[in-house]
């Protein structure tokens, strides 16, 4: 067994996120303080949580900088390893969950309400509101390298949005609502996970639309392979791996499918060079698939409790995972996945 | 263990948040969170009371039967997220909402109904206001509908005889809900806390009448009039006639007038009807008579011939056209009265049927049978429930329904039960008929 630090948050773990080098990895309970630890899984630093409940985290691309957001609308920075706050924005009240920066850092989104807010990376200025959302939204991402575009999903699919242009440049809507959006890191493919047991699929470049359906729950959680060779998506206790780079993507193709978890699976994660997939369940187990195949995945830790995020190192030797009972836990793999 | 969920309906003004607030600042040792609509008005400080503003998802597959409140799943799920768990779930509901959607939720959506349980919807009706919007379409009568617990609330400013009148009508349309009389929201907490979802045993045990057949008339009433001119009164009301029959009775009680109603039944279905405009005269004998209920006010007078008690049956609610019956300069009230379950010929009303059948049900037969129903008459059928005695089952199945959503679990087994089905449906244009037959088809031969 790999070894492992532990660490208690003081609730549920929303999120775990490294930061662009990988020195710091931040992780964010439902309620009470956000901690971050330094790669070695030093507790370096607590930083306030959010009054109402928690939302979630970003890194600046570029700098060791933290932004954390929550039900208060509040977004605040934080410059590490000092924990100084080095920028604080009120948005208006409203359910406020999602926060991102830009692939350029020049920009930071966050969602409040029906509305998607766009401010400026430094000084904070809002400098765009796109407010045409049937509903409140509920996730966001931006493009994977063009630092002007973003998507949001709300009841009514995926829009798609520049900042400098008023109206959405593309609409993605299949008639029922989105909760989750993923965008392939080659920016071909953007991802819903919806409220129906489905996943929808858009080439953005050619505006084809595909759908997957079939799942046994709610897709919770997605993971990029490489530049967006391989899709992991599981809704329910297995996972399937479905092909994209080709012409037309996943279409007509039979996916993979790891079985291995007992129950629904909440997250995955891809090592960086691709090489691994890490998986984590409700069953509390943590496993890890080796090239995509289907048999004998290594468990690395069962936990008593369901797993709520997995999040490999940018370098691709630490696994972080954690669950919800509030555990953060550290496994430095690079030995224990060499040997196999 | 999942958490029970209690949703609180009502119009605005109906009482909703006064119980709400006793709710919250009642010592009962629960930890509660409320869901409270955009618009609500809570005025207690409560360590846990979130807003959400009411979010529709439709499904892509275009039933309107099979839409969710997108905001409560996001906000429940995040409430889930927390070590600090709850005890009990409040969703406070606007005034105007259809329950629907609200109750689809725990059907529908899976971690919903991994993790919650609904405990109760509970109506809360202002029962002076409360007949104004009776017998239309809309979110009042689908929120009686939806109810397991009813709340006759400002019961102190409406007369006994009216508030009994009110209660048989709410019966009427839901035979299923526990109903309470209450002034300022005042009920035991308890009550509320206790109800442990769609009551099917307190339906089919407390009012075996639920089982009985429906009747051409709403309402009957014995009244005692002198010999001579009486005078029926009525307002102008949505349906443009209504049919009564006035007959002699030996007596003013309630077994004087169930004597009479088989008589009622009979007259009702007689093909001769005299056609009474206002000012025409009505005969308080047996035959069938029709109100024309023109604009305004109307009268009718009545030839009485002798002194004594006579029974009214209308083919609706005398409240519905504020029908009053004046004898000897005065006027007289009823000195027993009954509700009697529509028929389908009044079919835009909402109103529930019961079943019961000793014999076991066929499992596969049940399966297709509640499916198709559900599928073809689901936009009508608000909630359904049933106890089934399955052949080979040890077990009681429980099926819960929702419009087109149906859910079965095992219920445990029997144990020293008599094994028997028992169903009910709550709904619009509901046909007793075709229920039953349809259910019949169901048993093991």
């Amino acid at each position: 067994m790999p070894e492992a630090l532990r660490h208690e948050l003081s609730d549920y773990v929303l999120d775990l996120r490294w930061s662009a080098q990988g020195r710091f990895l931040a992780a964010i309970p439902s309620q009470g303080a956000i901690v971050v630890f330094d790669a070695l899984g030093a507790k370096l630093r607590e930083l306030p949580g959010h009054v109402g409940g928690n939302g979630s985290i970003a890194w600046h691309p570029r700098q060791d900088i933290l932004t954390t957001y929550g039900q208060d609308a509040v977004i605040r920075s934080y410059s590490l390893p000092a924990g100084n706050l080095v920028q604080a924005f009120s948005l208006e009240k409203g359910w406020a969950e999602r926060v991102a920066w830009n692939p350029s850092g020049t920009m930071l989104a966050a969602c409040v309400g029906k509305k998607l807010h766009v401010l400026d990376g430094v000084s904070g200025e809002i400098r765009q509101v796109f407010s045409e959302h049937r509903s409140t939204v509920s996730d966001i991402v931006w493009h994977p390298s063009n630092a002007d575009e973003i998507a949001s999903v709300c009841d009514g699919g995926a829009q798609l949005w520049k900042v400098g242009t008023e109206r959405p440049i593309a609409r993605f809507d299949w008639g029922g609502a989105s909760l989750r959006v993923y965008w392939s890191p080659d920016g071909r493919w953007i991802i819903t996970g919806d409220q129906t047991p489905s996943v929808h699929l858009y080439d953005v470049r050619a505006d084809y639309p595909l759908h997957i359906q079939g799942f046994q729950t709610k897709v919770k959680s997605m993971a990029w392979q490489g530049s967006g060779e391989w899709l992991a998506v599981a809704g329910g206790p297995d996972v399937t791996l479905w092909p994209c780079s080709g012409k037309t993507g996943p279409e007509g193709v039979n996916p993979k499918q790891l079985n291995g978890h007992s129950a629904e699976v909440t997250a995955l994660d891809f090592k960086p060079e691709g090489t691994y997939l890490a998986s984590g369940g409700r069953d509390g187990l943590v496993l890890l698939w080796r090239h995509h195949q289907a048999k004998q995945p290594a468990v690395i830790a069962r936990s008593a409790v369901p797993i709520s995020v997995v999040r490999w190192s940018p370098d691709g030797e630490t696994l972080a995972f954690g669950t919800s009972g509030g555990q953060v836990l550290l496994f430095k793999l690079a030995a224990a996945v060499s040997s196999r | 263990m999942k958490t029970p969920v209690t949703i609180l309906t009502g119009y605005l003004g109906s009482g909703k948040t006064t119980l709400l607030n006793r709710i919250l600042t009642e010592q009962h040792g629960l930890r509660i969170a409320v869901i409270e609509n955009e618009y609500g008005e809570v005025g207690v400080d409560h360590e846990l009371v979130l807003n959400a503003e009411e979010e529709i998802f439709e499904m892509n597959n275009g039933c309107i039967c099979c839409t969710v409140r997108g905001d409560l799943i996001r906000i429940m799920g995040s409430l889930m997220n927390r070590r600090d768990k709850f005890d009990h779930i409040i969703i406070e509901t606007t005034g105007l909402a259809d329950p629907g959607p609200v109750v689809q939720t725990f059907f529908v959506d899976e971690d919903m109904k991994d993790q919650f349980v609904i405990n109760a919807v509970v109506t809360v009706v202002d029962a002076r206001h409360i007949w104004l919007s009776l017998g239309k379409e809309g979110e009042a009568s689908e929120q009686i509908a939806f109810a397991d617990l009813i709340l006759l609330n400002k019961s102190d400013l409406v007369a006994p005889a009216d508030l009994d009148r009110l209660e048989a009508r709410v019966k009427s349309m839901n035979h299923v809900a526990k109903i309470y009389r209450a002034v300022r929201a005042g009920i035991d907490i308890a009550r509320i806390f206790e109800v442990g979802g769609f009551n099917l045993e307190h339906a089919i045990g407390v009012d075996p009448r639920f089982l009985e057949p429906e009747y051409p008339f709403e309402w009957g009433g014995v009244f005692e009039l002198s010999a001579g001119t009486a005078t029926f009164t009525a307002t102008e009301c949505p349906d443009p006639t209504m049919r009564l029959v006035l007959i002699p009775v030996g007596a003013g009680d309630v077994d004087a007038l169930t004597s009479a109603r088989d008589q009622a039944v009979r007259l009702f279905s007689s093909l001769k009807v005299r056609v009474l405009r206002s000012g025409a005269v009505v005969v308080a004998g047996p035959e069938l008579q029709e109100l024309v209920l023109q604009e305004g006010l109307m009268s009718w007078p009545i030839e009485v011939p002798a002194d004594g008690h006579y029974a009214l049956f209308t083919q609706h609610y005398p409240e519905e056209l504020d029908l009053r019956l004046y004898s000897a300069g005065k006027e007289a009230n009823a000195s027993s009265a009954a509700a009697f379950k529509p028929d389908h010929e009044h079919d835009d009303q909402v109103g529930s049927v019961g079943i019961e059948e000793m014999r076991e049900c066929d499992g596969p037969k049940l399966d297709a049978w509640l499916s198709r129903l559900l599928q073809e008459r689901g936009q009508d059928i608000f909630r359904m429930k049933g106890v089934f005695a399955v052949h080979g089952n040890p077990d009681r199945i429980i099926f819960q329904g929702v419009h087109m959503l149906l859910d079965a679990q095992s219920g445990g087994p029997w144990g020293a039960r008599k094994r028997k089905n028992s169903l009910v449906f709550i709904g619009r244009d509901l046909n007793r008929e075709e229920l039953v037959a349809g259910f019949r088809s169901c048993l093991k031969l």
